[in-house]
Formats: C-alpha cells, sequence, structure tokens
C-alpha cells in the first residue's frame, strides 16, 4: 500500500512532465477512437448503402446467375422459395426481379440500361427505390410504368408522363421485343453509377415482355436482424441452395467490400500501432527522465534493503498511474467530441467511395467497446514500455549511482 | 565479545590499466558487536568504499566480508537486498529520505519491506519518533524538515528494522555543529542502550572525538587501528 501511495505521490513530483506525457498519451487513445468511429461509421454506411439502396441483405438467385447476368438462368418457378421466405420469421421482407440487359430511347436518345422487373409493394419493403424517389410517382402495379434514374432521365431529356421505349429480346426465343412505356417517376439514389444504370417496371411487365411466365431472375432479401445476413449456419442459406440455387448473404455476393472492411480494420490496427508506439516512446522517455531525477533516492531504496523486483514494481505502478490517468483523459475528451461529432458529424465534403455517396457531415457514433478495449490496450501498452525503465532501475547499484548523485 | 564484521584482504579497484586506482588495497579487520567505530582519513583514503564494501552496496574485486559469520559475496541481489534490510542500517550524508514520504512513513518503510503486521509498524515508528525526538512531526514530508530532523529521520529508519550494524557515511557532514552533536550523543545512546554497532566514514572532529575506536585509512590501507581511551562520553 506504501509503494502504491509512493507511486502515485511520485508521479506528481514533475506536474508538466505528467500533464505533457498524459496528454501524448490521451491524444492518441482520442485519434484512435475517433478514427476508428469514423471508419465504422464509413463502413456502415457503405454496408447500408450496399444492402438497403437495392441489393439487399442476402439474395436468392440461379446458380451462375451473378457470374455473367445472363438473362437465361432464371428461376422458372421460385413459389416454393416465396412462400418458405413469408413462413421464415427471420425475414422481414423479400423482392422478387427480373433482371435484363436493354436499351431504352426517347424520342431525343437512347442508353443501355438495366430492366429491373418489380413488385412494387414488396420492392418497397426490400430497397430504398420508393424513398429515392425525387419526381412523380412510385408504381403503383399499373400497366407500362416505369421509373428512371435521374441521369438516365436527364440523357433521354424526358420527364414525368413522356414515352420510353424499351428494347430487348424474349429471353427464351432470343426474338427482339419492343414496348412502350411513360415516365412515372424519377429516382435519385446518389451514386452515379446507380441513377444512370437501371429502369424499374412492373414485374408483370416484365415477365410478358420478356416472356418468362412466373419466372425472376432475383430474389433480394432482408433480415430483421441484419447481422444475421453473413451468418454461414443461417438455416434460409442451407435450404435453398441447390444444384441450381444459390442463396447468399451480401458479404458473399460483394467480396469486394468484405476486403474493403478488411482493409479498413487493418488500416485502423495500423494506424493505432504506430500512434502507440509513439506514445510508448514518449512513456519510456518519461519515465527514463524520472529515474533519472531519482537516480540517488532509488540507490539509497536500494541500499535500504528494497529488492530489485520492488523498485521495478514501483516503476511498472508509476507507468500503470500515467495510462491510467491518460485513459481517464482521454476518455473524457473522447466523450466530447463523440458527442459533438455524433450531433454535428464530420465535414469531409462530397465523397463518393465503391458506389457509395456519404453525406456531406458524416455523424461519428462513439461504441462502447472502444472505451473499453482501447484504454485496456493503452494501459497494457504503457506498461510494457514501462518495462524497460524499471529493469533499468531494478539495476541500479547502489555504491555507484550514490556516487554518482553526490 | 564476537565479531559482527570480519574483513578479509579486501581490495577494491577502480579503472584499469595506467588508470587503475586500488581504492582498498588488502584491508583485514573485525569489527564486534556493540563498538562505536568511526573509519577517518582525507578524502580519497577509501573510507566510504570500504563502508559500502562492508554494507554489500558495492563488490570487491577480491576478499571477502563476514557480516555475523555470513559471506556476503556469496549472496544472490535479492537476499543481499533482505539481509541488509533485517540486519544493517544505513545512513547516507545527503539527506536520503524519500521525498514523497512523510517522516511517519519513511520510518516505516523498511518495516513493511519486512512485512510486520501494521499495528506493529505505527507502535514502533511512534516508539523511533520519541527516541529521536520528533513526537508529533511524523506527518511531515523531508522538505518540511530540517537537515537535522532529515537525519534524525534517517537515523530512526535506520533503527526501525532493529539492525546489529547501522553504516553511516558523513553522517553529520550536511549539519552544523550543535544539530551535528546532538544527533551523534543520539547515535551514542542507542548504542549503548540497544547494542547497535555503529560504524562510521567521516572527518568530523565530533565523531573522532565519541569513537571508541577510530581506524584510520591512507590511500587504501588501514593506517593505524586504535582504541580511543579518551572518547568523549
Amino acid at each position: 500500500m506504501l509503494m502504491i501511495r509512493q507511486a502515485w505521490r511520485n508521479i506528481f513530483r514533475n506536474i508538466r512532465r505528467t500533464v505533457l506525457t498524459c496528454t501524448l498519451i490521451a491524444s492518441s487513445l482520442v485519434v484512435i477512437i475517433l478514427v476508428d468511429s469514423l471508419i465504422n461509421s464509413m463502413a456502415g454506411l457503405m454496408v447500408k448503402g450496399i444492402t438497403e439502396t437495392i441489393e439487399g441483405e442476402a439474395q436468392v438467385y440461379h446458380s451462375g446467375f451473378r457470374d455473367q447476368y445472363d438473362p437465361e438462368l432464371y428461376i422458372k418457378n421460385p413459389k416454393s422459395i416465396i412462400s418458405y421466405l413469408e413462413s421464415d420469421k427471420e425475414v422481414k421482407a423479400f423482392a422478387p426481379r427480373i433482371i435484363v440487359p436493354a436499351m431504352i430511347g426517347s424520342s431525343y436518345n437512347s442508353v443501355g440500361v438495366i430492366v429491373y422487373g418489380i413488385d412494387a409493394e414488396k420492392e418497397s419493403n426490400t430497397s430504398r427505390l420508393k424513398s429515392a424517389l425525387i419526381e412523380g410517382n412510385y408504381l403503383s402495379g399499373s400497366d407500362r410504368e416505369l421509373i428512371l434514374g435521374m441521369v438516365i432521365a436527364e440523357k433521354l431529356e424526358v420527364t414525368i408522363g413522356d414515352r420510353i421505349v424499351i428494347t430487348s429480346s424474349e429471353i427464351n426465343t432470343n426474338q427482339m421485343v419492343q414496348e412502350l412505356f411513360r415516365v412515372s417517376g424519377i429516382v435519385r439514389f446518389g451514386p452515379k453509377e446507380l441513377d444512370e444504370g437501371f429502369a424499374f417496371i412492373n414485374l408483370s411487365n416484365a415477365q410478358r415482355m420478356f416472356n418468362i411466365g412466373e419466372g425472376i431472375h432475383q430474389i433480394a432479401i432482408r433480415f430483421n436482424n441484419p447481422e444475421l445476413a453473413n451468418s454461414p449456419d443461417l438455416a434460409l442459406y442451407k435450404t435453398l441452395s441447390s444444384d441450381t440455387l444459390e442463396a447468399k448473404g451480401w458479404l458473399a455476393l460483394q467480396p469486394g467490400l468484405g476486403a474493403i472492411l478488411e482493409m479498413t480494420g487493418f488500416s485502423t490496427l495500423i494506424m493505432g500501432v504506430v500512434l502507440f508506439i509513439l506514445a510508448s516512446l514518449g512513456v519510456v522517455n518519461s519515465i527514463f527522465m524520472s529515474i533519472y531525477e531519482r537516480t540517488y533516492e532509488l540507490a539509497v531504496s536500494k541500499a535500504i534493503g528494497t529488492r530489485p523486483s520492488g523498485i521495478a514494481i514501483l516503476v511498472l505502478l508509476e507507468g500503470l498511474f500515467l495510462a491510467l490517468l491518460s485513459c481517464i483523459f482521454g476518455i473524457i475528451i473522447t466523450l466530447i467530441l463523440g458527442n459533438y461529432l455524433q450531433d454535428n458529424g464530420l465535414p469531409l465534403g462530397v465523397m463518393e467511395f465503391s458506389g457509395v455517396a456519404f453525406p456531406d457531415s458524416l455523424p461519428i457514433k462513439l461504441a462502447s467497446y472502444q472505451l473499453v478495449n482501447f484504454p485496456f490496450y493503452v494501459v497494457i501498452l504503457t506498461l510494457v514500455a514501462a518495462i524497460y525503465p524499471a529493469i533499468f532501475a531494478a539495476r541500479i547499484v547502489p555504491a555507484q549511482a550514490v556516487q554518482k548523485a553526490l | 565479545m564476537s565479531k559482527v564484521i570480519e574483513i578479509e584482504k579486501l581490495t577494491r579497484k577502480y579503472g584499469s590499466g595506467v588508470g587503475e586506482v586500488v581504492a582498498i588495497n588488502e584491508i583485514s579487520l573485525n569489527i564486534e558487536y556493540g563498538e562505536f567505530t568511526a573509519i577517518i582519513g582525507p578524502s580519497g583514503s577509501g573510507k566510504s568504499t570500504l563502508l559500502n564494501l562492508i554494507g554489500g552496496l558495492d563488490k570487491s574485486d577480491s576478499g571477502c566480508v563476514l557480516l555475523a559469520g555470513k559471506d556476503i559475496a556469496k549472496m544472490s541481489g535479492s537476499q543481499m537486498s533482505d539481509f541488509r534490510r533485517d540486519r544493517i542500517g544505513f545512513i547516507f550524508q545527503a539527506y536520503n529520505l524519500i521525498p514523497v514520504l512523510s517522516a511517519t512513513e519513511n520510518i516505516e518503510y523498511i518495516m513493511l519491506l519486512q512485512g510486520i503486521p501494521s499495528v506493529k509498524r505505527k507502535e514502533r515508528v511512534q516508539e523511533m519518533l520519541f527516541l529521536v525526538g520528533l513526537e508529533g512531526l511524523g506527518h511531515r514530508r523531508p522538505s518540511e524538515l530540517s537537515g537535522g530532523q532529515q537525519q534524525r529521520v534517517a537515523v530512526a529508519r535506520a533503527m526501525a528494522s532493529k539492525p546489529e550494524i547501522i553504516l553511516a557515511d558523513e553522517p553529520t557532514a550536511n549539519l552544523d555543529s550543535k544539530t551535528g552533536m546532538a544527533l551523534l550523543d543520539m547515535m551514542r545512546q542507542l548504542n549503548e542502550d540497544q547494542g547497535v554497532t555503529f560504524v562510521f566514514s567521516t572527518h568530523d572532529e565530533m565523531i573522532m572525538k565519541r569513537a571508541r575506536r577510530l581506524i584510520h585509512l591512507r590511500d587504501g590501507l588501514v593506517a593505524l587501528d586504535e582504541r580511543n581511551s579518551n572518547a568523549t562520553p
């Protein structure tokens, strides 16, 4: 107990040095927590952007369909799948789709797009299509309605009510097919590639136009608990996957996104390691300065019977107190900054990454693990950094130290 | 009387080659329990080195030191620490208290290392403060005490663990003569009342006059080892 008191008082012997060291460690802690939060927010937005915009958290499709988006690889009879999804309690919503490449043309222009045949009601519960509407009306299920991305609408120079001709080929016969639609709505998702790549028509229109009966290409799924999406043990995946069907979560569907998320985690780790190494060097320096100032005192302590291990423990305790003070200081600063950034966001400017548009100000949300794990790592690393000075102090030869000090 | 310190052909050299200095040159001597001995000599004669070697603070190049019959060269670092803690008290020239601890805590420090229970420690601390005339000042930190008071606390700390030997390296060097005299009287009293062996290294005439044995060092050798029959009582 006396040694704990001694160590605690020792760190206040040079208040300026202690404050500077604590500021260094605390700053590293604040930076790493905020960077981790920022990356988490960006990753969260990317995942949400991907899963909520169009893709869904999981998909069921004909085997091989996603490799080339070959329209001939469609699910001929989706009824059993749909009934399964309707009865699965984990499933929050699902949306069957037909996906066919086509040319669409107005009186002024024509462009290549991917035409989505969708069930308007189911789609509105699954993707952001309805909420992305910026002009006109959402699909009502009536014949020949069409929703266009904002960029396509600009390219085709059309507005609500204008006529659009979709030209493609029947899936089974490859015969050319052409139908007239009217623009009922215009959507803006954000990322340009989405706003210039897709056109949406009613599922029944698409099934008739492309002559695939009740067939569909894909069912996008959302779960009550989104974290289930990447669980390989999910019953849905096991039940629906077969030789002709694939059922996968978004991470398996978007391996590129998975790699990006892994890379961001790794970059946080690298940044954390670099920051903490720098902070550790500061700690080593500070403790060494403190030891050099107290060489005589430590030598006397040793002379009167303190074991080398006792001296080492004293120095480690001082390191521990420095770390604890720094963590308290760092957590307070983090909470203040975190609360501000949660409410006001971090102004990053307009940014688009991996097909996801980020808002001008990115809100940063702190997680409880950050306020527990990172300070814990700081304490451990500070203690590790204090080991070398502690060994040095333990090896002080009393006679030499007393002589030098005098 | 039996020997508490036995020194046999003890040598300590510093440096090497042309720059080699023999600080202690094959010194042999014995000190018995209860002696009040001063090692005296000019600067550089090897007084402090000899005291450091006796206390196991430094290692000799050859020869041996037996404390209470035990060869300190054969002890490990921790064993030596424990031996010093339990059987030797140190008083240094510079005020050697731990500045962040109060007088009470400084005195308690060694007893804590010895694992003495709290109640006994507190009792002993009060006893030692009374003995060195500092009752009521135990709560003060070293910076709040005068030089003489600090050395008294150092004596109390050295005595607290009930050692057999107290090694004092120029204990009065930084004190005025009146304070030094009072401190010396106190140590002499402890020697007479409790039989603790005191070994000083000193230049101080006061100590020389009061020591019952004077060991004169010159160039690392014992020039004279005499009983001081005229020691001031």
